[in-house]
C-alpha cells in the first residue's frame, strides 16, 4: 500500500480505537440509584447481651479448679444474636439475626443494610433485641420526607437513646 | 474443543492482524507489540502520574480543588497529563487483555510457560487494584462511590467483619489521613507493577520491553490528540452525606463494581476469586500427555554450529535467543517473515502465521518461520546471522596460501595470509567457512590466537573421497586464492569464570583449543588449564610438542595425551582409553570446573552425559557440539566435527 492510503489507514484505525477507549472510560452511565429514589442505609455495631446469665459455682465445682481460677461466678461468654428489622411504609424490608463476632460468638455484631428507596415521605420503624429471649428493646419510628438523591443512616448509639437517623 | 476454541480465536487474531498489516506493515503493527506496548504505557502512566502528584493534596479539602485546578486552570498540561493518566490507564488494562488472550488462543501459556501466565496474571490484578484505587484520588462523586462499593466489598471478608463501611458513611470519619493512605496504597502497588512486571519478561527470552519507536510516538499522539478532545474530568466533589445516583463509569476498571452493586460482595468475591482460580490452573487445565521426550528436543543451528535443547511447545526463536543464538526476528509473531529460516532436517509443527509471510512454495522449498515453528523432533536450522559475539560482524575475505605443512598423514596445516594486508578481528574457538565455487562451505575452527591476526592457521583432516580436502592435500599450492566467510560462530573462551578448566580435543579439535590456549598464555590467564587430547594412534597427535611445551613453559597448564588405540610397537607409555574416562579418573567431581570440548559427536556423545553425572554444570560445558546426541543426522555427524569437515 502507498504512504498516503496507508496513513489515511492508520488513523481509521486508530480513530475508533480511541474513540473506544474515550467512550468506555466513562459512558455508558452508571445508575447506583435511580435519579428519583434516596439511599437508606442502617449501619450499626453493637455488643448484644450474655446469652446465658452468670451462675454460682458449688463449693465442688471450684474444688475441681486449679487454685488460680476458682472465680466463684460461671459467665459463659457468647452473646445472644442480635434481631434486627426495618420497615418501611408497611412494608418489613430487613429482618436479621446477626451474630455476634468472634469464635465464641463474644465479640459485637455489626449491622448494615443499604437499599434504595423512592423519593418522598415514608414510615420508618427499625427495630433492635439485644436481650435473651426475643422481642424488641429498643425500636424508633419517623416519618421522614426523602428527597430524591438524598441519603438517610440510621445508626444506633446507647449514648443517645438508641437509633438515630441521621440526613 | 479447547484446540477448537484455540484455532477460532487464532482464526480472528489473524485476520485482524492481517487488516492491520496492510495499514501498519508487518514490522509496525501494534498487534505484534502487545506486551511492550502495554510496558511503554506504564511508563506513560507512571510519568504523568509523577507530574500529578506534585500537585496533588492529600487531604479532604485539598484532594478534590487539587485535581480541579490541574484540569481547569492548568488544563494545558495539568489537565493534558491527568487524561494522559486516565487513557493511558485503561488503554494498559485493555493492551493486557489482548496480551492475554492472543496468548491463549495460540496456546502459549500451558508448559513451561505457566509462570509467565501466572505472574501475568498477578500482574492484571495488581494492575486493576492499582487503577480502582486511583479513581478514589480525586475526591468526586465516582470516587465516593468506589471507596464505599470498596468497603462494602472488603466487609464481606471475616477479617474485616462489616466495619470498615462505617469509616465512610459519616463524612466526620473520613481525614486528612485517609488520602495519604491512598497514595500510599496508589504509589505502592504501582511500583509493585513494575517489579512483577520485570519478575515477568525475565522468563522470556531477549522480551522486548518497549514497542518500535513509531508505535511508540503514534501511540503517544493519539492518546494526546483523545486527552484534548475528551479531557478527562471529575464528576462532582464527594459528599458522603448525599446518595450517589448516576455516574461516568470506567468499564475497563469497574465493571466489577456495576456488579457489586446488582449481585452481591459474596458473589461477586465467587466470582473474581473463582475467575482467578480457573485463569491460574488454566496451564494444566486439562492436563497435557507429553508427546516428545521428557528433555525436550535438539536443534543444529547453522552456521554456529551450536547445538541448542528445545522444550517441548517452544518456538525454535525463543530456544535460539534463550542460547543467545543470533536469529532475526522482529515482531515475534508469525506476521513479519524477518524470521525466516531453512529447514535443513526434521519436521516441526509450523504453527499459526500471516500465510503471506510464508508461502506453500516456501514452505516446500524447506523455509519455516522460527517464531512460529515448534519442533516435532530433532532439528536442523540454517539461518542469516544478525550479530556475532562482540559485534564482530562476518564478512567475506579473500586470501592466499602461505603455506602448506603436512603435519600427519592425514591432517595439513594450512597457513593463509588475508589479501590486501588485512587483519582479521575473531575470538578464540571461533570458525570461518570456506567458499567453494558451486556455494558449498567447508567450516574450520581459527588455529591461531586472536592477537596474530596478520595469519589465519587452519588444521584440514584429510576424509576420505570429500571433495575439498581431496583437492587441498593433492592439488592445491603456495600462492592459491580462497575465500572464506568469517569469523562464525558463539563457541569461545569465556573469560568471566575463575574456576579452572578442562580442554577436551578429539583429533583436529585441537585446532580451536590451541587458539584458546595460546590467546590464554598471550592474556596471562591464571587459570588452571589441563588438555586432554583424544586420538587412537600416536602420530594422531600432529602437534604433540606444542602442548608439551606450554606444559614446560606455564605452571599452570597441563597435558595429557590419550590413546584409544595403541599397538605394542607404539610403546606408548602414557595414558590409554577414552577421553572421557581418563579425565573422570583424574577429576571424580567436576562441579568446580569448565569444560570446553572439541571433537567428533562420538566422543561429544560419550563425554557429555559421563560429566554432568559427575557434577559437572550446564552452564560450565562448552562446545558447539556438546549437547548433539547422534540422533541429529546421525548419518552424517561430520556436520558438527568442528577440527574439520570435508
Amino acid at each position: 500500500m502507498k504512504r498516503a492510503p496507508r496513513l489515511v489507514a492508520q488513523v481509521a484505525l486508530y480513530v475508533p480505537l480511541m474513540a473506544l477507549l474515550g467512550y468506555l472510560s466513562t459512558r455508558p452511565q452508571f445508575s447506583v440509584i435511580a435519579p428519583d429514589e434516596a439511599l437508606l442505609r442502617l449501619s450499626f455495631i453493637h455488643a448484644a447481651h450474655r446469652a446465658h446469665a452468670c451462675r454460682s459455682r458449688s463449693a465442688a465445682e471450684l474444688a475441681k479448679l486449679p487454685p488460680n481460677m476458682r472465680a466463684p461466678l460461671d459467665c459463659p461468654r457468647a452473646r445472644v444474636p442480635l434481631r434486627v428489622e426495618l420497615q418501611l411504609d408497611d412494608r418489613v424490608v430487613l429482618e436479621r439475626e446477626v451474630t455476634a463476632a468472634g469464635l465464641r460468638h463474644d465479640g459485637e455484631a455489626t449491622v448494615y443494610f443499604r437499599t434504595a428507596v423512592p423519593a418522598g415521605r415514608h414510615l420508618i420503624a427499625v427495630r433492635m433485641g439485644d436481650r435473651p429471649g426475643g422481642g424488641f428493646n429498643y425500636t424508633r419510628t419517623a416519618t421522614l420526607d426523602l428527597a430524591a438523591g438524598s441519603a438517610l443512616v440510621i445508626d444506633f448509639d446507647p449514648a443517645k437513646g438508641g437509633f438515630v437517623f441521621r440526613s | 474443543m479447547l484446540k477448537r476454541l484455540h484455532l477460532a480465536g487464532q482464526w480472528v487474531f489473524l485476520h485482524v492482524e492481517g487488516l492491520f498489516n496492510l495499514a501498519f506493515g508487518e514490522k509496525l503493527n501494534p498487534l505484534y507489540y502487545l506486551g511492550p506496548i502495554a510496558y511503554y504505557l506504564m511508563w506513560v502512566v507512571v510519568a504523568s502520574g509523577l507530574y500529578l502528584y506534585a500537585f496533588f493534596k492529600t487531604g479532604v479539602q485539598g484532594a478534590h480543588a487539587s485535581v480541579e485546578y490541574l484540569t481547569v486552570q492548568q488544563w494545558y498540561l495539568g489537565g493534558v497529563m491527568r487524561s494522559l493518566h486516565r487513557y493511558g490507564a485503561d488503554a494498559v488494562a485493555l493492551t493486557m487483555l489482548l496480551h492475554l488472550t492472543r496468548h491463549w488462543c495460540f496456546d502459549r501459556y500451558r508448559g513451561f510457560r505457566w509462570f509467565s501466565w501466572v505472574s501475568g496474571l498477578a500482574l492484571l490484578w495488581l494492575v486493576y487494584a492499582a487503577g480502582i484505587n486511583g479513581y478514589m484520588l480525586p475526591w468526586d462523586r465516582l470516587s465516593q462511590f468506589v471507596v464505599v462499593a470498596t468497603a462494602e466489598w472488603f466487609d464481606r471478608l471475616p477479617m474485616f467483619g462489616g466495619e470498615l463501611v462505617r469509616n465512610f458513611i459519616f463524612p466526620e470519619n473520613v481525614n486528612d489521613r485517609l488520602f495519604s493512605l491512598l497514595t500510599f496504597v496508589h504509589i505502592g502497588v504501582s511500583l509493585a507493577v513494575l517489579a512483577v512486571l520485570w519478575v515477568h519478561t525475565q522468563r522470556v527470552p531477549q522480551a522486548k520491553t518497549l514497542p518500535p519507536r513509531p508505535i511508540a510516538v503514534t501511540l503517544t499522539i493519539a492518546l494526546l490528540a483523545l486527552s484534548l478532545a475528551k479531557p478527562a474530568v471529575s464528576q462532582g466533589e464527594a459528599n458522603l452525606a448525599a446518595a450517589v445516583t448516576t455516574i461516568g463509569f470506567d468499564w475497563f476498571y469497574l465493571p466489577v463494581y456495576a456488579l457489586l452493586y446488582r449481585w452481591g460482595p459474596g458473589e461477586v468475591w465467587g466470582l473474581v476469586g473463582g475467575l482467578t482460580l480457573v485463569l491460574a490452573l488454566l496451564p494444566w487445565l486439562p492436563p497435557r500427555r507429553r508427546k516428545g521426550p521428557a528433555e525436550g528436543y535438539h536443534m543444529l543451528v547453522r552456521p554456529d554450529n551450536r547445538i541448542v535443547a528445545v522444550r517441548e511447545g517452544e518456538t525454535i526463536l525463543d530456544a535460539g535467543l534463550r542460547e543467545g543464538i543470533a536469529f532475526p526476528y522482529e515482531c515475534r509473531n508469525g506476521g513479519c517473515g524477518q524470521c525466516k529460516a531453512t529447514l535443513a532436517y526434521g519436521t516441526v509443527d509450523y504453527g499459526a502465521y500471516q500465510p503471506d509471510m510464508l508461502t506453500a512454495q516456501e514452505r516446500g522449498a524447506g523455509k519455516l518461520l522460527l517464531c512460529s515453528a515448534t519442533p516435532l523432533g530433532d532439528l536442523e536450522i540454517d539461518y542469516q546471522p544478525t550479530a556475532v559475539p562482540g559485534g564482530i560482524r562476518a564478512r567475506v575475505w579473500t586470501a592466499t596460501v602461505d603455506a602448506l605443512d603436512l603435519l600427519a598423514p592425514d591432517v595439513m596445516r594450512v597457513m593463509l595470509r588475508l589479501e590486501g594486508g588485512e587483519r582479521i578481528e575473531f575470538y578464540p574457538g571461533q570458525y570461518l567457512n570456506v567458499l567453494l565455487e558451486d556455494g558449498e562451505k567447508r567450516s574450520f575452527s581459527f588455529a591461531t590466537a586472536p592477537h596474530v591476526n596478520d595469519r589465519i592457521e587452519l588444521h584440514i583432516r584429510r576424509i576420505p573421497g570429500g571433495r575439498f580436502t581431496t583437492q587441498l592435500f593433492e592439488r592445491t599450492k603456495v600462492g592459491d586464492r580462497l575465500r572464506f566467510e568469517g569469523p562464525l560462530g558463539s563457541f569461545f573462551l569465556r573469560e568471566d569464570s575463575d574456576k579452572p578448566i578442562i580442554f577436551v580435543a578429539g583429533s583436529t579439535g585441537f585446532a580451536p583449543v590451541k587458539s584458546m590456549l595460546e590467546y590464554a598464555f598471550h592474556r596471562g590467564l591464571a587459570r588452571r588449564m589441563i588438555l586432554y587430547w583424544g586420538v587412537r594412534r600416536p602420530e594422531d597427535l600432529y602437534l604433540a610438542l606444542l602442548p608439551r611445551q606450554w606444559a614446560r613453559e606455564h605452571a599452570n597448564f597441563s597435558f595429557v595425551p590419550v590413546l584409544s588405540d595403541p599397538r605394542p610397537e607404539d610403546h606408548w607409555q602414557e595414558r590409554t582409553g577414552l577421553v572421557h574416562d581418563a579425565i573422570l579418573a583424574d577429576f571424580p567431581d567436576l562441579s568446580g570446573y569448565q569444560v570446553y570440548a572439541c571433537g567428533s559427536v562420538e566422543m561429544v556423545e560419550a563425554t557429555h552425559p559421563a560429566f554432568t553425572a559427575h557434577g559437572l554444570r550446564q552452564d560450565d560445558c562448552f562446545s558447539d557440539a556438546f549437547r548433539l546426541a547422534a540422533r541429529v543426522r546421525s548419518h552424517a555427524p561430520e556436520l558438527v566435527r568442528l577440527g574439520g569437515t570435508a
